[in-house]
């Protein structure tokens, strides 16, 4: 039949009744067509799903808001021992700042904070920054779900959230300028914060720390304690900086000396970044006296801080140092442990008059780990700087790496009355002959401009 | 959305309606003839014969005849357009049943512009369109030029297009169209191949080497154009609709022609050389440069006062690249051979074509490695001694086919296959070849501290383990169409096409265990897998009426679908024991995967008037809507008018003799550029994390979204006027455009305290405008059978302003680049370097802290240094023809100015790599020395010395072409065609103000490139024989 119509309008074609009738035909076509058309729905057509991402609405339950939770936790390891590509973390920016770590490669934004110099378009300075404040928020947001959601989780999974806002509040006042700025993101919409001093930010995580102390509790106890451990300790620390040392050390009485709070890694989820950045790529080298200030931590020999030397740094021209600490891309990081709890009880009775007995909490400490032969015990400093020099000196070779040094070296200032030239690397720079600037914090990324309540970056340089 | 619903339906409504409005059929006849040269006689295939005032159309065959059935009875106008020859119109009375004869001997035109365009709703003669149109006709260049991609086929042949190429083989290209519009978004441009939108992304790969990328518009072959169109900005490409603010690039294929089959071989031999001249390192020798020679005694030193100071013995200068035994580069090779076929009859007409093509780059294994791979009796394996390596193979068919009652049915398929090999290059860390050749010591013989051997000047890593690091990219992709119209009546056309791009991408990367360097000595495969499918569905109908003698309407509407879909599936595998090779045999693995889908329904209607076939107005309006958009926003709508007026054709036109033709042209516009698709959305993402209790997954917040999200919209104003004269010897265009971009997309840094994964968000915020002039002479000097000289000159002014930042101050995108309200896109901004003075008079230029003692001086503050992208382009290109026009030699040169080129690599050179003259020689020029204090020893560590003048002039094109007679063809070869050609490519910078290795050696394809550690562009020296067989 089809063919038959064809061959009929093939051999007919022209004739005026099928003129007519393909003109109706096609008429009848359009309108059907137009019909169709006008009867689908654009909405339906241009409906796309993207599997890539996840919508705020499927995080609100139980195993969501849990989730939420470890990815908390995985911002907290980003941001202090691990990092991200082209990135840094706080750890190795605050110990390149201060005498740690020594530049070794030719980024100018890590020479900028090496040589004390720093601006606030650094974009090593702007993404830890900005990465210390992802876990942050990330923490908060868990926080909200788990009380909306997950209101059964074990009461230590709340507290861990607080510690990680408390640690992450803390360690940012350390290192940046007064001015500091806390946003947060509630229902999705961020509520941007407004400047706050040090001081004021010190409160702040005091608060979350207080906050999580109070909640530190549930199964399993091996958790809980190791929570409230935390807890405790980066307390004492947050006292510390509030230059409140008798209740600093009260807050870390009972953590127990070998008591770590890790960070971890292995190749599928975070590197260690201090082992990248500085063993594998030989960017940053372990600082030996830089700028005369320095301590010796490349030539010390001491057993808590193995330095090898071997080879040059990325740059080819210069000696490289690696330590020994973290040799390895797996190699866990105590970011929080009970050796800082004893000298943050050191530091107590040093304050107090203490000298002695703070000298005795030294030696024990270097007991717990090494033998005489290994690390011999100290001998009591002659004068009061020298038995000030000489407990910062076991907090940075205690603590080396894991960004108390910069903290350290603003309270020497701050609190003990230093210059800012006697504590931090000064003079002639290592790599090119040029100076060491004034900087004693980082300055806060020019990117909180875009807040409109931050008009400017810094009310204060100082420490 | 009921809007554009509405415009669906309508646009087919008003189709119905016409079928209905329409007059009753008219009594029909036939229209035939032939169509020939006028002063040979000889056929001229492939004319474009219409009825006026009908879509009534059809092409010539082999013989150049015609046949053109339902003429409507009574006096038509019969017109024929080619390309080569001066439009020509007859009248011709048609009798029902009847048929009537025309034939036409056209007259040649000396300057070959095509008088037919390719629009959005079909083809259309220049002369009615109210924009400037590019024409660039591929078939001829390519068999006349060194052409290797469509980025050179595009590269200075037309104004208002911006081409930087690649630097190795393979490399992708960047094009841009009337400057750059967007800051946030791409500013490429959309490519169009036979009506089908394609896939045309640079920086296409997720293997990195350093900054080399392929783009996918070098999967295209050349061989397979027959011509490429520019449609330069909004005010022609509105009727593409959202995307096509940054111009459209409009490719069409070679079509058949009716007659017996027409065989064509063609091969190109090719040698590809580094002619370049890369700097010398130099070292400032000192006694305690001994034993490990790193020392040296820079100027710094030499001037400083005791005890820092040091007493230089000597200089030395070396670069591998200059020494025969340690140089990676050697001679290149590229050969090509493809076969094609064209013929049909009047009911179907076929091209088919089929290339191979090998291209093995410039980048080889130095003499010093392989005298010490042969010494130990070790070897590459064969991909790492080759290790830039390109191979094709593309076939492609297109028939057309007639069918019954005046309908029409085009079938196109295109079909790619290839591999790509590229070498760690540029900036690949400290594993690049460019930058261990970059920052050698500037001497011969360092000493490899592992192992004790020499490194022949080169700076940590040499060839040997760089190439074993192997980089591939296949591409397997089909591009296919099918394109039917039918005319129903003499007065309606309907036509419909449906097309399909898909490519599969294979992005590989392997070290194997104990090669390479660093870590990845312990071996590690990528494999990356990636398919792109981008869907076009077209619908449109086209009414023509004719309103007595002197108006005639044409009435266009259609709808118009997209659908980009893109997923990923990626693979690693780390840590691989001896011998493996694969993802699976790696100790760590990682997986990933990705997603994205895009789709755009569009529709637009257009109304164009012909007034007397002198004044041509067009209006017309699209409406769009995309999966992208906000939440809060529906559908956009794109406005356009034009103009064009043939001014010389009014009766009360001066009578110039030399005036051929004189036309006035104007166009407004507005078309869009879309958010990505899921820019407007607020979503978690996940991660993993090493706990407690081992590995865990968990969700991080990643993007705030913007639910008011739009896409950034351009309107462009242009008008122009074209002439022609002296009998078609000169012809001129000259246009000036003037684009602003409104709502510009802008990524919104966000503060960090908000705590968000994304660092930005998209905000409509920005508006910039690009406005300039754009001209084109093209003149035959000197025409005799003996000797022919003709000439094209074309130029453009780009004039780029942020004009707004919805309230933001600036955007500071890196170090040295930064958007700032006034100034333009990507500036480059940084302290300036004012000036330097050699106060003591000992040929060294030093900082001092004391101001007085300063020999440099730098601004306080950040200031404007210049534009990244040039603001001024020409091209003037010279033929010369020989003997009958057997011979032609052809030669172009190119200038590229205004603009500023960020010198990195000698800043990296002279900052850390500490083997820049300046830093070194005290035979250098102060500005060299100055600008090295600048950036090591000025607190500012200023960068500015190194951000220079970009202008530049280039030999681009030289080429000598012979076509044989044809009677010695047919005698010594037996064929019908022999033409060879002897062209070369890049022969190197005329005159620049530019002191790096080249200005355009970039690696990468972003908007404002810095060049770093990059290789320059080669040379290319090539010989094409077609024979027609």
């Amino acid at each position: 039949m089809i063919h038959e119509m064809k061959h009929t309008l093939r051999t007919r074609a022209g004739a005026p009744w099928l003129r007519r009738r393909s003109r109706r035909a096609a008429l009848a076509a359009a309108v059907v067509l137009a019909s169709g058309i006008a009867a689908c729905d654009p909405g339906e057509i241009l409906l796309v799903e993207d599997p890539d991402i996840i919508n705020p609405a499927d995080v609100q339950s139980p195993a969501g808001a849990n989730a939420v939770r470890l990815g908390a936790l995985a911002r907290l390891i980003a941001a202090t021992s691990g990092g991200t590509a082209g990135g840094d973390n706080i750890f190795l920016l605050g110990g390149m700042f201060a005498d740690e770590w020594i530049n070794g490669d030719s980024f100018i934004y890590r020479w900028e904070i090496d040589q004390r110099t720093m601006t606030s378009d650094n974009s090593f300075l702007s993404g830890t920054n900005r990465s210390l404040h992802r876990a942050r928020v990330g923490a908060a947001q868990a926080a909200e779900l788990m009380a909306e959601y997950n209101s059964t989780a074990p009461g230590w999974q709340a507290a861990e959230m607080h510690f990680v806002q408390a640690y992450t509040v803390n360690i940012l006042a350390e290192h940046f300028c007064s001015g500091l700025v806390f946003s947060e993101v509630v229902d999705g919409q961020v509520q941007l914060g407004s400047p706050e001093t040090t001081a004021a930010a010190f409160e702040r995580a005091l608060a979350h720390a207080n906050a999580g102390l109070a909640v530190a509790t549930g199964a399993p106890a091996a958790d809980s304690a190791r929570v409230r451990h935390a807890l405790q300790v980066v307390r004492g620390r947050i006292l510390l900086n509030l230059n409140r040392p008798a209740d600093a050390a009260a807050a870390v009485a009972g953590v127990p000396t070998a008591f770590a709070y890790q960070t971890r890694h292995s190749a599928t989820t975070e590197s260690n970044y201090i082992w990248l950045r500085n063993i594998q790529e030989r960017r940053y080298s372990v600082g030996n006296n830089e700028g005369g200030n320095g301590l010796n931590f490349a030539t010390a020999n001491d057993p808590r801080l193995p330095v090898t030397a071997s080879g040059v740094r990325d740059d080819q021209g210069t000696p490289m140092h690696r330590q020994g600490l973290w040799p390895a891309r797996e190699t866990s990081v105590t970011i929080v442990g009970g050796v800082e709890a004893r000298l943050i009880e050191a530091e107590a009775q040093l304050r107090a008059g203490g000298a002695a007995a703070a000298l005795l909490t030294l030696n024990a400490t270097r007991r717990a780990f090494f033998t005489a032969a290994q690390l011999p015990d100290l001998t009591l400093a002659t004068t009061e700087a020298g038995r000030v020099d000489q407990l910062f000196r076991e907090r940075a070779f205690w603590l080396f790496g894991r960004g108390h040094r910069t903290g350290d070296l603003r309270r020497l200032i701050r609190q003990y009355g230093r210059s800012p030239n006697t504590v931090f690397p000064t003079g002639t720079w290592h790599k090119n002959g040029s100076q060491y600037g004034p900087d004693v914090t980082m300055p806060n990324p020019s990117a909180e401009l875009n807040n409109p309540n931050v008009q400017q970056l810094c009310i204060d340089r100082n420490a | 959305m009921k809007i554009v619903r509405l415009l669906c339906a309508s646009a087919l409504a008003v189709l119905a309606c016409a079928f209905d409005a329409g007059p009753a059929a008219a009594q029909a006849g036939t229209v035939t003839g032939r169509v020939t040269d006028a002063s040979s006689g000889q056929p001229v295939p492939a004319a474009q014969v219409r009825v006026a005032g009908s879509t009534l159309g059809t092409l010539t065959n082999e013989s150049g005849t015609y046949t053109l059935r339902g003429v409507p009875a009574g006096t038509a106008t019969v017109r024929v357009l080619t390309i080569g020859y001066g439009e020509s119109s007859q009248p011709v009375t048609v009798s029902a049943g009847g048929t009537a004869t025309a034939n036409f001997a056209l007259r040649a035109s000396t300057i070959a512009l095509n008088p037919v365009v390719v629009t959005a709703t079909g083809e259309q003669r220049r002369v009615e369109v109210g924009n400037a149109v590019s024409q660039i006709q591929a078939a001829e260049v390519v068999e006349r030029s060194s052409v290797q991609n469509v980025g050179d086929l595009l590269t200075s042949r037309t104004p208002g297009v911006m081409v930087v190429g690649g630097t190795q083989t393979g490399a992708g290209v960047r094009v841009r169209v009337r400057g750059t519009s967007s800051l946030s978004l791409s500013n490429n441009p959309i490519y169009v191949i036979d009506g089908v939108r394609v896939e045309g992304s640079t920086g296409s790969s997720t293997v990195s080497v350093g900054g080399t990328t392929p783009s996918r518009v070098g999967d295209l072959n050349p061989e397979e154009i027959q011509s490429i169109e520019v449609v330069r900005g909004p005010s022609a490409a509105t009727l593409y609709g959202t995307d096509a603010a940054n111009g459209v690039i409009v490719i069409t294929t070679k079509r058949g022609v009716a007659g017996p089959p027409r065989w064509t071989y063609y091969t190109e031999q090719t040698a590809i050389e580094d002619r370049n001249d890369y700097p010398l390192a130099y070292h400032g020798w000192t006694a305690a440069s001994k034993p490990n020679n790193v020392t040296q005694c820079t100027l710094a030193q030499r001037a400083a006062p005791a005890p820092g100071n040091c007493i230089q013995d000597s200089v030395t200068a070396y670069s591998p690249t200059r020494d025969p035994q340690a140089t990676p580069f050697g001679r290149g090779y590229r050969q090509q051979h493809g076969l094609q076929v064209r013929g049909g009859s009047e009911s179907m007409r076929y091209f088919l074509h089929g290339e191979w093509e090998d291209e093995d780059g410039v980048t080889q294994v130095p003499q010093f490695e392989r005298n010490y791979l042969a010494a130990r009796g070790l070897s590459l394996l064969p991909e790492q001694r080759s290790p830039n390596h390109f191979g094709r193979i593309t076939g492609r068919a297109n028939f057309n086919i007639t069918l019954p009652r005046n309908s029409d049915l085009a079938v196109s398929a295109g079909y790619t296959s290839q591999d790509l090999r590229l070498p760690m290059s540029d900036d690949a860390g400290t594993a690049g070849i460019a930058a261990n050749i970059y920052g050698g010591p500037g001497f011969k013989h360092n000493i490899n501290p592992t192992t004790g051997d020499s490194l022949f000047g080169w700076r940590e890593f040499t060839p040997r383990r760089v190439y074993q690091a192997v980089t591939t990219q296949s591409i397997e992709r089909l591009i296919t169409s099918v394109a039917g119209n039918t005319r129903p009546a003499e007065w309606l056309t309907l036509r419909g096409s449906a097309g399909l791009d898909f490519t599969q991408r294979t992005d590989n990367q392997l070290c194997r265990f104990s090669q390479c360097v660093g870590a990845d000595t312990l071996g590690y495969k990528i494999d990356n897998r990636a398919n792109f499918f981008v869907y076009t569905l077209d619908a449109a109908s086209t009414a023509t009426r004719q309103f007595g003698r002197d108006v005639e309407s044409q009435t266009t509407a259609g709808v118009q679908y997209y659908r980009n879909v893109f997923n990923r599936n990626g693979a690693r595998g780390n840590q691989l024991p001896p011998t493996a090779i694969t993802v699976g045999s790696g100790a760590v693995k990682f997986a990933d995967e990705t997603t994205s889908e895009s789709r755009t329904l569009g529709g637009y209607i257009e109304q164009r008037v012909s007034l007397r076939d002198r004044l041509f107005l067009t209006g017309a309006v699209r409406s769009d809507r995309n999966s992208a958009f906000g939440a809060q926003f529906e559908t956009v709508f794109y406005p356009k008018l034009s103009a064009s007026w043939v001014l010389s054709d009014e009766p009360f036109f001066p009578g110039l003799g030399f005036v051929d033709q004189l036309r006035l042209r104007s166009a407004y516009g507005a078309s869009g550029v879309q958010p990505g698709t899921i820019d407007a959305l607020p979503y978690f993402s996940t991660t993993t994390l090493l706990g407690e209790s081992g590995e865990r997954p968990g969700i991080v917040f990643s993007a705030l979204g913007n639910p008011d999200l739009r896409p950034e919209r351009s309107t462009e104003f242009e008008a122009g006027i074209d002439g022609t004269f002296f009998n078609s010897r000169l012809t001129t265009e000259i246009t000036y455009y003037n684009k602003l971009s409104r709502d510009a997309l802008i990524e919104r840094v966000l503060p960090p305290s908000a705590g968000t994964g994304g660092t930005v968000r998209f905000e409509n915020l920005g508006e910039v405008r690009n406005k300039g002039w754009e001209g084109l002479v093209n003149a035959q000097v000197v025409q005799s059978d003996a000797f022919g000289w003709d000439m094209s000159l074309n130029g453009t002014t780009n004039d780029n302003e942020l004009e707004s930042l919805g309230g933001e101050a600036s955007i500071v995108i890196s170090s040295t680049l930064r958007n700032v309200e006034g100034y333009p896109l990507n500036g480059w901004w940084s302290r300036r370097l004012t000036g330097y003075e050699d106060k003591d008079g000992d040929n060294i230029i030093e900082y001092d802290t004391a101001a007085a003692r300063s020999e440099v001086f730098v601004s306080d503050s950040v200031e404007f240094l210049g534009h990244s992208a040039p603001r001024w382009e020409a091209a003037l290109t010279n033929g010369f023809d020989f003997w009958q026009k057997r011979f032609r030699l052809s030669a172009m040169v190119d200038y590229k100015g205004g603009h500023m080129i960020y010198n990195n690599t000698d800043r990296i050179r002279c900052a850390s790599r500490n083997n820049c003259r300046g830093l070194v020689d005290p035979a250098a020029p102060l500005d060299e020395q100055a600008r090295v204090v600048a950036v090591r020893q000025h607190p500012s560590k200023t960068v500015a010395g190194f951000i220079e003048p970009g202008d530049f002039i280039r030999f681009r094109e030289l080429s000598l072409s012979f076509d044989a007679p044809e009677s010695l063809a047919a005698r010594v070869l037996g064929s019908r065609q022999v033409t060879a050609t002897f062209a070369a490519r890049n022969l190197g910078i005329l005159w620049t103000r530019y002191s790096g290795v080249d200005p355009e050696a970039f690696g990468t394809t972003g908007d404002a490139p810095s060049s770093f550690q990059a290789f320059a562009p080669p040379t290319y020296f090539t010989f094409r024989l077609t024979l027609g067989l």
